[in-house]
């Protein structure tokens, strides 16, 4: 695996890894997908995927309700965790210069 | 009467019924318990001292005016996994990136058991995020079994098993996604229970796979295990994943008896990976139900073999997506480097772990363009498979017995350098995670050393009551003296 190709899943993802870290991410994780290709031994041709451990399509897997308001956080508490807000809004750095 | 840490929690609620104990009194000599010797198992991240107490006395009010006294849990002590929110007890998920966390709302279990007159100790220790077989990978320090404190307590709930093991509660909540409840349960000789997918109220959990998560209890008996789950069962409106089947009485049924059951053993199951003492303690557990009057056969699972591939890709492709919420915005850790872009790389690169980093790796990865087919389908294909495994088994027999892990507990350090070595320990809980199916592990033997191994009980969807009266009969069956030695006085 080229270490472009994991830099490219580390920026999808949001992270970043120096050097050192690099060297020795990139051949646990080669490991770990080399041991995943087992998966082309089993013959899945018109297996329906299982996204929901319940019986798909079923009112158990995906019940529907009334759309309708209740109470909810208050904008403080909802605030209350936040590394920076003002004005009763989250605030992040300057994304204009 | 014992010492009141070694009751178990049927035995404290009946103290407390009787007023021979004040709920007060029960608080204070699991808190003392926690204080002597926690500081050598580790099994708690946040100990809610005033809280608990404070509680306590409440409840203790309310019983002299007569008010309560038909609740579940009327005065009982539980100690909770932290990747469950607690209002008024930071939640850390075993991780700095939400190290100062306050949850603002409780999840649903824990309002529960509020309402069922529980009292909250505190806060366990877990791998972070849940993401480990050991509590080794919490971001603050590892768990230690108390069998032996040279070894890791399983994970992720490692924390709440240990607790529950070492008297430092009479019982606790855990979550499990692969195993989670399970493995640690049977690595500190404990009972725990993993509710069918949908059972339990998710509301409140931190996500890690949410289609795998589930809350589930730890405690020191069958009975036990069950009066919990009696608390937190039931369709929740703020979770449209917990299902709206009807909660069956769990403890009505407990003794009814096993006589005529059929229990399947899985051949895939007891192959060359398996340790000789713990297919032993196994063998001779599946014996006792023999003797219990259940038929036993053996019955084929055959797409094991593929069960930890399709776990760990599914897994991380669905944490990968959970955890993008940690961009240091709405809660948790700020890196305070850089533009948005730049702040947003820094906080998880500082904030998560190593294990987690990868698991969002994995998982990006799966779910990226061109590899999405290969990986994440094909793995969200052979689920069917593996689920379809179970549900041509359960035709032929009631329950499914086996081993909870390959190996004895191991070693504090002996699987921390290779990840792929970690994931393969998880072998025999992911397919009912997978299958979303419920799963039972209660002690029933020990190594010479004397370290414990757990039997497995899986049952059909929404069959607890059935897996627990299987469970409770075996329990007793087994008599086992499950008491860890008492020697962490510091």
């Amino acid at each position: 695996m080229k270490i472009e190709e994991v830099e490219e899943i580390a920026r999808l993802s949001r992270l970043q890894f120096d050097g050192e870290e690099l060297e020795r991410f990139v051949p646990r994780f080669e490991s770990i997908l080399k041991f995943f290709a087992e998966l082309e031994e089993v013959a899945t041709g018109e297996v329906e995927p299982t996204y929901h451990a319940l019986e798909a399509g079923t009112e158990l897997a995906t019940p529907t309700r009334e759309d309708e308001v209740e109470p909810s956080l208050t904008v403080e508490e909802a605030l209350s965790n936040a590394p920076d807000s003002a004005e009763g809004h989250f605030r992040v750095p300057p994304v204009i210069e | 009467m014992s010492e009141i840490h070694q009751l178990s929690i049927r035995e404290l609620r009946s103290a407390v019924d009787d007023r021979e104990v004040t709920v007060a009194e029960v608080t204070r000599s699991f808190l003392e318990r926690i204080e002597r010797q926690d500081e050598r198992i580790r099994a708690f991240l946040t100990v809610d001292h005033e809280g608990a107490l404070a509680r306590a006395k409440e409840l203790d009010r309310e019983l002299a005016r007569g008010e309560g006294k038909e609740r579940l849990l009327a005065g009982i002590p539980l100690g909770i996994k932290d990747n469950i929110v607690t209002r008024g007890i930071r939640t850390t998920c075993g991780s700095r990136i939400l190290e100062n966390y306050l949850s603002p709302y409780d999840a649903t279990v824990i309002r529960r058991l509020r309402e069922e007159g529980a009292v909250l100790l505190g806060k366990t220790n877990c791998d972070e995020f849940a993401m480990g077989s050991s509590t080794e990978n919490s971001a603050y320090f590892p768990t230690r079994n108390p069998w032996d404190l040279k070894r890791v307590p399983g994970g992720s709930s490692g924390g709440s098993a240990a607790a529950v093991a070492a008297r430092e509660a009479p019982g606790a909540l855990g979550s499990d996604t692969g195993g989670s409840i399970r493995q640690p349960a049977a690595f500190c000789g404990v009972v725990g229970l993993k509710p069918t997918y949908g059972r339990v109220s998710r509301y409140g959990l931190v996500a890690f796979a949410s289609s795998l998560d589930q809350i589930g209890p730890m405690g020191n008996s069958v009975y036990d295990v069950a009066l919990v789950l009696q608390a937190l069962a039931g369709r929740d409106p703020k979770d449209s994943t917990s299902a709206d089947q009807p909660v069956d009485d769990y403890l009505e049924g407990l003794g009814a008896g096993i006589k005529g059951l059929r229990v399947g053993v899985p051949r895939e199951w007891f192959g060359s990976g398996l340790q000789e003492v713990v297919r032993a303690s196994v063998e001779g557990a599946v014996g006792k139900l023999k003797d219990l009057g259940c038929s036993v056969r053996e019955v084929t699972l055959p797409h094991t073999k593929y069960a930890i591939s399709t776990y760990y890709i599914i897994a991380p492709a669905e944490a990968s997506s959970n955890l993008a919420r940690y961009d240091g915005v709405k809660y948790g850790y700020r890196s305070r480097h850089g533009d948005l872009e730049e702040m947003f790389n820094r906080t998880r690169s500082e904030g998560f772990g190593e294990e987690v980093k990868r698991r969002i790796m994995i998982g990006t990865y799966v779910l990226s363009s061109g590899y999405y087919d290969a990986y994440y389908l094909k793995a969200s294909r052979v689920r069917t498979l593996l689920r379809k495994d179970y549900l041509e088994a359960f035709r032929e027999v009631d329950v499914i017995a086996g081993p909870t892990t390959p190996s004895l507990p191991f070693l504090i350090g002996e699987k921390t350098g290779d990840p792929l070595e970690m994931y393969l320990t998880d072998v025999y809980t992911v397919t009912a995670s997978l299958a979303g199916i419920p799963g039972l592990v209660l002690p029933c033997g020990f190594s010479p050393e004397r370290l414990p191994v757990g039997v497995q009980l899986l049952a059909p969807h929404f069959e607890e009551a059935r897996l627990l009266r299987v469970g409770h009969a075996l329990e007793e069956a087994l008599a086992m003296e499950c008491v860890p030695p008492d020697r962490f006085e510091v």
